[in-house]
């Protein structure tokens, strides 16, 4: 059983950890009640065993903020094979990068720095943060390739992993403001941008390039 | 002067013109060519094919985008998330399903984001055009394949572009077709494409600082294959300009398939 998804199980049952050490008004962790279920749109979990099917008590009743990237209604498929919402990360700090797993210049650097500001962050946003990796190369990058990369990363279950459709993938990029390109040899350009969302999926912070910034990064995280 | 007219009759008219969803426009085929990149990365190719595909003979006009907004009230001006849409989205409309005297049911819808007309072309079973679609359709002249050898199309896009935006857009299809049979693809608005934001200049100089090193095949214009065509400059500039939610008085849009 994956770390992520007893992480998962842990907040779907208490939700407490979402809270722990957050010190917003109650306004605020209201949105962390829970929702009717989802409609039967997304395809059942490869393993019911592990994860639950549908994450009945896991989001929120109340609309996403104007500003909340959660607004975006895409489905994308995370390393397991699971079809997963970007609402679903509402309630936690959340680091986005896009990327692609061939890469081998901009986004093994910034999945470095990453990994450093994840080990440096205090003790109780660790726990909450999400570092969340969007890959646009929508035809290499299959659940398979993905996992992989984990593992060779060395993510753990606070990371989450994912794929989607061109078109998915390509709203979520306007969203952010990332430019990219296919390049004739299969590899891309792209903008390298990490993307700091709050509790409500509203982008508080953009740290831009592969130099430095990451003080600043953690400090969004931990706000 | 401002004339107001009772929603129902707006869109009655709508219906009675056969501005609404109702009445699909007309598509015409884009035949299968090549794509010249103004400017390309040193890994892309030169050229880009571009298979056959249809293409809207005309923009999206206020008509058709009211009954579209009437269906998907999230799109409406008074609804849509500014994440989605700026401030400026449809303003020129007289209310939320009132395009009114500035916004005539024939005229081209402008003032609508990326997101927007791309949640349009999904509602209507299509999609937007690719950069390079949509610059093969424009490449053909009047009555010739190679628009840039048209003097006639070469007069009138740079006689347009010299023009200041009107306050009210022209009707659609109301001027010359091109070979293809498609209208207003120069001399009305800009249009939306569907992978805007593939068009890497940017002004982000500290963060792509890695990528101009090896992105720009030379200094734009130097490396490009025809420096002498301006007009598509001109929109590489626009696309690479434009976030996903702005919306500008001249910028609509045409769907592909």
């Amino acid at each position: 059983m994956h770390l992520k998804s007893l992480l998962l199980v842990a907040l779907l049952l208490t939700g407490r950890s979402l809270l722990a050490g957050d010190a917003a008004p109650p306004s605020r962790a209201s949105t962390l009640l829970p929702e009717a279920p989802k409609p039967a749109c997304c395809k059942p979990a490869p393993k019911p065993a592990c994860c639950p099917a549908t994450p009945a008590p896991a989001e929120a009743a109340l609309p996403f903020t104007a500003e909340s990237l959660y607004q975006l209604d895409v489905s994308f498929t995370d390393d397991t094979g699971k079809a997963f919402n970007l609402g679903e990360l509402r309630g936690r700090p959340v680091a986005l990068n896009l990327f692609f797993a061939s890469c081998g210049y901009a986004c093994p650097l910034t999945v470095t720095d990453l990994l450093s500001v994840q080990a440096n962050l205090p003790a109780d946003v660790r726990e909450r943060a999400v570092f969340v990796l969007v890959s646009f190369d929508t035809e290499r990058d299959t659940t398979a390739v993905l996992a992989q990369y984990r593992q060779q990363r060395q993510l753990d279950g606070n990371w989450i992993i994912l794929r989607g459709t061109d078109d998915a993938v390509r709203e979520l990029a306007a969203l952010v403001g990332v430019k990219y390109k296919r390049e004739a040899d299969g590899s891309f350009a792209h903008s390298n941008v990490v993307t700091i969302l709050n509790a409500q999926g509203e982008i508080v912070h953009q740290r831009l390039g592969l130099r430095g910034g990451l003080e600043e990064t953690a400090a969004a995280l931990a706000r | 002067m401002r004339l107001t007219v009772p929603r129902f009759t707006v869109l009655l008219l709508a219906a009675a013109l056969g501005l609404g969803a109702a009445e699909p426009v007309a598509l015409v085929t884009i035949p299968a060519g090549t794509y010249v990149p103004l400017q390309r990365s040193v890994k892309d190719e030169p050229e880009v094919k571009v298979a056959a595909f249809l293409l809207d003979a005309r923009p999206v006009t206020n008509g058709e985008f009211l009954a579209f907004v009437t269906a998907n009230p999230k799109w409406r001006r008074s609804q849509v998330s500014r994440l989605f849409a700026d401030a400026s989205y449809l303003e020129h409309w007289a209310g939320d399903l009132e395009p009114g005297p500035r916004a005539p049911l024939d005229a081209p819808v402008v003032r609508v984001s990326w997101f927007a007309a791309r949640a349009y072309a999904r509602a209507h079973g299509k999609r937007l055009p690719t950069t390079a679609e949509w610059e093969l359709a424009a490449a053909a002249g009047y009555t010739r394949p190679d628009g840039a050898n048209d003097e006639e199309l070469s007069r009138d896009l740079y006689a347009w572009l010299a023009r200041p935006v009107p306050a009210v857009h022209r009707a659609v299809a109301t001027g010359r077709p091109n070979l293809h049979g498609a209208y207003d693809l120069h001399g009305l608005v800009w249009e939306w494409v569907d992978d805007f934001n593939t068009a890497m200049v940017t002004g982000e100089s500290r963060g792509d600082s890695g990528l101009e090193r090896d992105l720009f095949c030379g200094a734009g214009a130097v490396g490009a294959k025809d420096t002498s065509n301006y007009a598509a400059f001109m929109r590489s500039a626009l696309r690479s300009s434009l976030k996903a939610n702005n919306t500008t008085t001249s910028l609509g849009f045409r769907c592909a398939k």
